[in-house]
């Protein structure tokens, strides 16, 4: 029981990771930084609570607060490019950030002892849920219940101005900026609201697994954030959500009976997806691969370029 | 600063700037695919490490020079396959589609060398490796000269290749117009299979390169290089291959001098930084291509 309960902690923390990606996503920009802005907030909540002693509630809040705000510092110089320069520009981010934590020794004397990230070592001792007598339940209910928060405030974004201008740049950046809007405010602030859903997602994996390091937060992890939204379909909150439940719960759980086959599985079914379903799994109708696909790529060498090939 | 530290930093320099050459090759790789497809490879390095490590199959029967000479095919044998596995099948005009896909080919590739080797490094032979040069008061690894001479010869055959070759005309027609060259007769997609597999020639020439350098191969190599071959052609210009050589090798030279000044664990830092500068001061990389038409 234990086990199904912590496999659905990892896809409640995953889905919140999905989510922050699928807000970039929306705006047409590919962005590999929300792996450090989950670092940042893994780091900053564990250290607000165990070093300050704070309530776990504030220090989310706060982590949310600092990872949104540091989205919005880096988004303004990082969001001047697109395409390939930008996934390199938030590579490089999130490179700068986990490395930061690597070299990070900052020790601080609490009742129970000396506690802090210690560099290469990583953080331990995160054990707000244990010291407050959480059950693991309570933990679950915790973050599903901030997953359907998160959710909710989505959905409904979705459907104001802000969702509407957020997916008129992402269909056709010229186009959104020739009817008027303001291209660099709909990106830093969709950079903004992803990042502090990432920083959110960072605070409740840290008090979870009670110990981070840096290597919890390399590139792959920022992978695998864009992802559940690009595999899912960036048309529905709830295709994240399918593929956080396929990729955490059937590729990485599921499949752990054919033992060292399974990683090897993971990197072709991913392919597969992409080969069947080009725009995500609920992202179109089902299309045949290998069948009447030479078609469509003419459609793209009209000179007519998207702005956004990455 | 005494004398003997500032020889010490210069020595690092130049052996990073003789490295770089392998940082160099695979952002020309991401800079050549750029530039037919306008599309971004995410697998090349996990191929070109790959290719480095499938050649570790005849190290017991030919001699070493050989040996690298078979990265570099079966480089471009994995170059072919990549493309016809995430890019001939997918819609093109989906930008998304081919990043994840070559997504999932680099984690299949990366699970692939660790699953045959156990995750264990496998020693990669070198030659000159006991070879010292000394040229004043510094010194020079034969191993890593030959490495540099390596990825020189690699970049000439390039630059012959795209400038001489009526396959290089046609590369380079592609790039520039697609539209254009396809009336005139070229197949994209054949053009586009074929800078594949000249860019995967090249990816396992570096692999081998970075063998060669490093001594061992570990599957822990194809995130980092994937990286340093992103920040070379970004920091290059994309699209841009003199941008591409010059920027791998002061790459790899700032990355050894902030080694030997702020140590291992911080040196990338201080790359990523660079980059950055970069994209705030000069976006569009040292040599940006020429303003598109298209």
């Amino acid at each position: 029981m234990d086990f199904y309960i912590g496999l659905l902690q990892v896809i409640g923390v995953h889905s919140l990771l999905g989510l922050s990606a699928w807000c970039v996503l929306h705006t047409g920009q590919v962005s590999l930084a929300q792996g450090g802005f989950f670092a940042i907030g893994a780091y900053g909540a564990g250290m607000l609570t165990t070093m300050l002693g704070w309530p776990l509630g504030w220090a989310l809040l706060m982590a949310a607060v600092l990872a949104g705000g540091i989205a919005v510092a880096v988004g303004f110089p990082a969001l001047r490019v697109k395409g390939l320069m930008l996934v390199v520009a938030t590579t490089a981010f999130a490179e700068i950030v986990r490395l930061v934590f690597f070299n990070l020794s900052w020790k601080v004397q609490t009742p129970e002892g000396l506690i802090g990230p210690d560099g290469g070592l990583g953080f331990g001792g995160i054990r707000y849920f244990q010291a407050n007598a959480w059950s693991n339940l309570h933990v679950l209910w915790l973050i599903w219940g901030l997953v359907a928060v998160v959710m909710a405030l989505l959905w409904s974004l979705d459907r104001t101005r802000i969702g509407t201008l957020w997916r008129a740049v992402g269909e056709d950046e010229v186009a959104a900026q020739s009817a008027g809007i303001n291209l660099t405010a709909a990106k830093v602030s969709a950079f903004g609201i992803g990042g502090a859903i990432a920083g959110l997602a960072g605070g409740l994996f840290s008090h979870n697994t009670t110990h981070i390091e840096h290597g919890n937060f390399t590139i792959l992890l920022a992978t695998f954030a864009i992802a559940y939204p690009i595999l899912g379909g960036l048309k529905s909150l709830a295709g994240t959500l399918v593929a956080v439940v396929f990729i955490q719960g059937v590729l990485i759980e599921g499949l752990r009976f054919l033992g060292d086959w399974r990683s090897l599985l993971f990197g072709a079914l991913i392919l597969l997806v992409m080969l069947v379903r080009p725009t995500g799994v609920l992202g179109a109708p089902l299309r045949l691969p290998f069948v009447g696909r030479r078609d469509e790529p003419t459609s793209s060498a009209i000179p007519v370029e998207r702005t956004h090939h990455a | 600063m005494s004398w003997i530290d500032l020889l010490d930093l210069l020595q690092s320099v130049f052996d990073g700037v003789m490295f770089g050459t392998t940082y160099a090759l695979i952002g020309i790789g991401f800079t050549l695919i750029f530039g037919v497809m306008h599309k971004i490879n995410l697998s090349y390095a996990a191929a070109s490490i790959g290719a480095a490590y499938l050649s570790l199959l005849v190290v017991q029967i030919v001699p070493t020079p050989l040996v690298y000479l078979c990265a570099a095919l079966l480089g471009g044998v994995l170059g072919a396959l990549v493309y016809l596995v995430c890019f001939r099948f997918l819609p093109l005009n989906q930008p998304l589609a081919t990043l994840m896909s070559t997504v999932g080919m680099l984690l299949l590739l990366e699970e692939a060398i660790v699953h045959a080797t156990a995750g264990m490094p496998q020693n990669y032979p070198a030659v000159f490796a006991g070879v010292v040069f000394d040229i004043g008061p510094f010194m020079v690894r034969g191993d890593l000269l030959f490495v540099f001479a390596l990825g020189c010869l690699a970049m000439v055959g390039l630059k012959l290749m795209l400038e001489k070759t009526r396959l290089g005309l046609a590369t380079r027609a592609v790039a520039q117009q697609s539209v254009a060259a396809q009336l005139c007769g070229m197949s994209v997609s054949n053009t586009n299979a074929t800078t594949f597999v000249i860019a995967g020639f090249l990816g396992g020439t570096a692999g081998a390169m970075t063998g060669a350098a490093i001594g061992v191969l570990s599957p822990l190599l194809t995130l980092p290089m994937t990286v340093k071959g992103l920040v070379v052609t970004v920091i290059g210009g994309l699209g841009s291959i003199p941008g591409a050589i010059i920027a791998g090798l002061v790459v790899g030279g700032v990355e050894n001098l902030f080694q030997f000044l702020r140590g291992v664990s911080e040196r990338d830092i201080y790359v990523m930084l660079m980059l950055f500068a970069f994209l705030v001061f000069r976006p569009g990389g040292l040599f940006a291509a020429p303003g598109g038409r298209d």
